[in-house]
């Protein structure tokens, strides 16, 4: 099942707004995905709190199985 | 809701195991490209570890994990009792140190070599 990456997109932007958020597909085949995060929100938090809000974000495509994988790469903004 | 026994169970076994990885599939035979990535760090810090395959109780594992550390997705790596996290997490702290640090153990001098991927020498041209 190919999933839409500019959805999971804005999951992530409406859980963090204002954040820089890019999702690509590392495969081509819309179940391991790399979302690149860029957020203030992230400053003052640990690496794996950092990611606990990216995958938050995105958890009911996780339950409803449509991604498999995410890879994550979280950054503070300045 | 977590099955409680269960619960207890994965606590358990987080406390009794100072480094311990949930992962799909086996150390020797991984199940998924992300598991085996936290192998080979494993692997390359030549620390000892318990390994759990979660594949045959996926789902009731995932809702303990979210209870017990609010992460559901597998791998995910404890370090005396502490959730590291997975592939991407669990290699961005080895190569920075910090997961030989946790481990008490040294960090082994080829770290920056383990997760890049071997390169091919360069021809020589005689």
């Amino acid at each position: 099942m190919a999933t839409d990456l500019r959805e999971l997109e804005a999951m992530i932007e409406a859980a963090l707004p204002g954040a820089e958020v890019e999702v690509s597909d590392e495969t081509g085949a819309g179940d391991h995905l790399r979302a690149t995060v860029r957020a203030a929100q992230f400053k003052g938090l640990s690496r794996i709190d950092q990611h606990r809000l990216v995958k938050a974000a995105v958890k009911e495509r996780f339950d409803d199985g449509a991604i498999h994988a995410l890879s994550v790469k979280t950054e503070p903004a300045e | 809701m977590a099955d409680p026994q269960l619960k207890e169970k994965v606590e358990e076994l987080i406390a009794a195991n100072p480094v311990l990885l949930f992962m799909k599939g086996t150390p020797e035979a991984p199940r998924c490209g992300f598991s085996m990535r936290v192998v080979q760090v494993l692997d390359t810090i030549d620390v000892e570890y318990g390994a759990i395959d979660v594949l045959p109780a996926l789902q009731p594992l995932r809702e303990v994990t979210a209870e017990i550390s609010d992460w559901q997705t597998f791998p995910q790596l404890y370090v005396n009792g502490e959730l590291i996290g997975g592939a991407d997490l669990v290699e961005e702290a080895f190569e920075s140190g910090e997961l030989a640090e946790a481990m008490g153990v040294e960090q082994p001098a080829a770290a920056q070599q383990a997760t890049v991927p071997a390169q091919a020498p360069p021809l020589q041209i005689e």
